[in-house]
């Protein structure tokens, strides 16, 4: 026998009980139930949870529409902290027939449940995957993956422990304008890339006033708040909203950087490697309970080969103007850039190139959509779609495009570019050991204390 | 970020213009223990939008007394925030103490200080978690003696602090 002993079974033994005893406490699946023998065949319905319908919850239920339309999958349960939500997904017709969770728990512990979508507040992200993966299923998580270096590396630890196959929600990569992108860098029409210049406008500042305050019945706010430390509700703290603070969000840097720098990574083909120096500056909001900076310039110093990525969230009249398209140039699929606000530009040493958006919806600029690969061209990797690359992955065992290694890459570029700019100094990086070197109190940093008993 | 002195900070601190108070808490760091214990009261009975201010630049004195170069000004802050844990303070403020605490303490002193919280009712989970993160023997020791004496419903705790240390609590039980 192992000299080892599990949370769980000391728990049990020492007789402990919860804080919220009528949550109960997982009881999860050894490891790796789903190895290969397991793997759901090319014409099996995978049968599906989510985890968290709010706003972004509901809209991959949405999403997943086509899957289950055409037989690849079901959707029977939703899960969610907040009466709210569930009532909206289960009484509107969203998800009708689901059945309706409030623990996330009690849903890992369903053994007909083969895959998790995880749509909670990003500082829920790390815990339910670890404690999904432990319990065997498989994960498509949103984005950005983690909000410490930590938690990452616990959530890459727990996919190689159990082989079950992840991927994190960073789905501009899947985009049929990515894979035009990433064609035309990869064929080096624009020679080595040096500099990629990442773009967004401003985080938003809370002007409400709004004090702490009893939270609504209808949201179990000890649960919202899991894993982190205990705090008063305060209204402007969700739905959604979590966005803006750095604990539980992190601003645009992390929302919209966790696509942005996804792209960059994917077609910089550094999803395996990491920056050596990270530099950021900032404003921060001059009021309200939001804490993420408005204004904001990072610096990610990348060697061998050596480039540079920035981040730079700017005032509105600052970004680059967005291409108009021309009537013929749209289809059904692919329509005006309706997200002009954020992109990236590329620059080569012999030209440059840009993309707006970079999540669900993506836009190449018009030089890279009608470039024509020739006969010694090389091809990328083309996605069929964000949700079909997890399916695939499922079903065959193939690394998925936004698997968990590379979503903690991304993420990990987010949590920097936070600390640099809340502890106001440059940061150093060792990419290979993944973690702060030459300041211990960045370093204490890269990991965040989690409130019983939500751990990773 | 400007140089203030101490009752210059407070006195901005305190002002009804939002640029005002960002600059001045953005500019704390320079101002640094001096100024904790106002700051502090401000954060307890502030309006609202003081009190937030005054938390941002007790959280900008930290910060800044943690870098690398902070070496000379990181003992008077942390003197200054450990005598915020006086059960004289509200709870609130004592638990946000707690946390700048696990950011920049390692000596004795601090971290006994934090230790004596894992006994509080309301502060034991916060204290918990800052002596998992603050790193060293004297920390690890403190939270093995906090594992004895909590009472069952707390031991969960300590003990998932204790394996993120590194310790193996079925050798710890026998």
């Amino acid at each position: 026998m192992s000299g080892k002993i599990s949370r769980r079974s000391f728990l049990k033994n020492t007789g402990a009980t919860l804080a919220g005893a009528t949550l109960g406490f997982p009881h999860l699946i050894p490891a790796g139930v789903l190895g290969a023998a397991g793997r759901k065949g090319a014409n099996d319905r995978i049968t599906i949870a989510h985890i968290g319908v709010g706003g972004r919850g509901r809209a991959l239920w949405r999403e997943l529409a086509n899957l289950r339309n055409k037989g690849e999958a079901v959707s029977v349960v939703v899960c969610d902290v907040d009466e709210r939500s569930l009532r909206r997904v289960t009484q509107e017709k969203v998800a009708e027939g689901a059945e309706a969770y409030r623990d996330y728990r009690h849903v890992l512990d369903r053994k007909d449940i083969d895959a998790v979508v995880i749509a909670t507040p990003d500082h829920w992200h790390a815990a339910q995957f670890v404690h999904a993966a432990e319990a065997g299923k498989h994960i498509y998580c949103e984005k950005p993956a983690c909000c410490t270096i930590e938690e990452g590396k616990a959530m890459i630890a727990a996919v190689r422990k159990t082989g079950i196959i992840s991927q994190i929600g960073s789905q501009g990569r899947s985009q049929p304008e990515a894979y035009l992108m990433h064609r035309y860098l990869a064929n080096g029409v624009i020679g080595k890339v040096k500099h990629v210049e990442c773009f967004h406008y401003p985080s938003p500042v809370d002007t409400s006033q709004t004090p702490d305050s009893e939270p609504p019945a209808e949201l179990n706010w000890d649960m919202w708040l899991g894993p982190l430390r205990w705090r008063p509700y305060n209204a402007r703290y969700c739905p959604g909203t979590f966005r803006w603070m750095m604990e539980s969000g992190g601003g645009q840097i992390r929302d919209r950087g966790a696509h942005v720098m996804s792209c960059a990574l994917w077609w910089m083909n550094a999803d395996r490697t990491g920056p050596v120096t990270i530099e950021a500056t900032g404003t921060p909001p001059n009021q309200g309970v939001w804490d993420a900076a408005v204004l904001m310039q990072v610096t990610y110093t990348f060697r061998n080969p050596d480039w540079v990525m920035t981040w730079t969230q700017k005032p509105q009249e600052q970004l680059p103007r967005a291409e108009e398209r021309t009537p013929e140039e749209l289809n059904d699929e692919i329509t005006r850039i309706t997200r002009p606000g954020y992109g990236a530009i590329y620059h080569g040493e012999q030209g440059s190139c840009m993309h707006w958006g970079g999540d669900g919806g993506t836009w190449a600029e018009r030089k890279v959509r009608q470039w024509k690969p020739e006969a010694a061209s090389v091809d990328v990797y083309r996605s069929p779609g964000h949700f079909e690359d997890w399916f695939q992955g499922i079903r065959t065992g193939k690394k998925t495009i936004m698997n968990i290694e590379a979503g903690a890459a991304v993420g990990f570029l987010c949590v920097l570019g936070n600390l640099s700019y809340m502890l106001g100094r440059k940061l150093q990086w060792d990419p290979v050991k993944q973690e702060i070197v030459g300041d211990e109190h960045a370093r204490r940093l890269m990991g965040r204390p989690q409130r019983h008993p939500y751990y990773v | 970020m400007k140089n203030m002195t101490a009752e210059e900070l407070l006195t901005a601190i305190q002002s009804q213009d939002p640029d005002v108070r960002t600059e001045a808490w953005l500019s704390a760091g320079m101002v640094g223990a001096a100024a904790i214990g106002g700051l502090a009261k401000l954060v307890i009975n502030g309006n609202l939008e003081t009190g937030r201010a005054a938390k941002r630049a007790l959280w900008k004195i930290v910060r800044t007394a943690g870098a690398p170069d902070g070496a000379k000004e990181k003992r008077p802050v942390l003197n200054q925030l450990v005598k915020l844990l006086d059960a004289a303070q509200p709870p609130s403020l004592r638990r946000e103490v707690i946390w700048m605490l696990s950011e920049i303490s390692s000596e004795k002193a601090d971290i006994d200080a934090v230790a004596e919280l894992l006994s509080h009712p309301d502060l034991r989970e916060d204290a918990r978690c800052a002596l998992e993160r603050i790193p060293g023997d004297r920390s690890l020791a403190a939270l093995k003696e906090g594992f004895a004496r909590a009472p069952q419903d707390f031991k969960p705790n300590i003990a998932h602090s204790l394996r993120a240390r590194g310790v193996n609590m079925e050798a710890a039980k026998k």
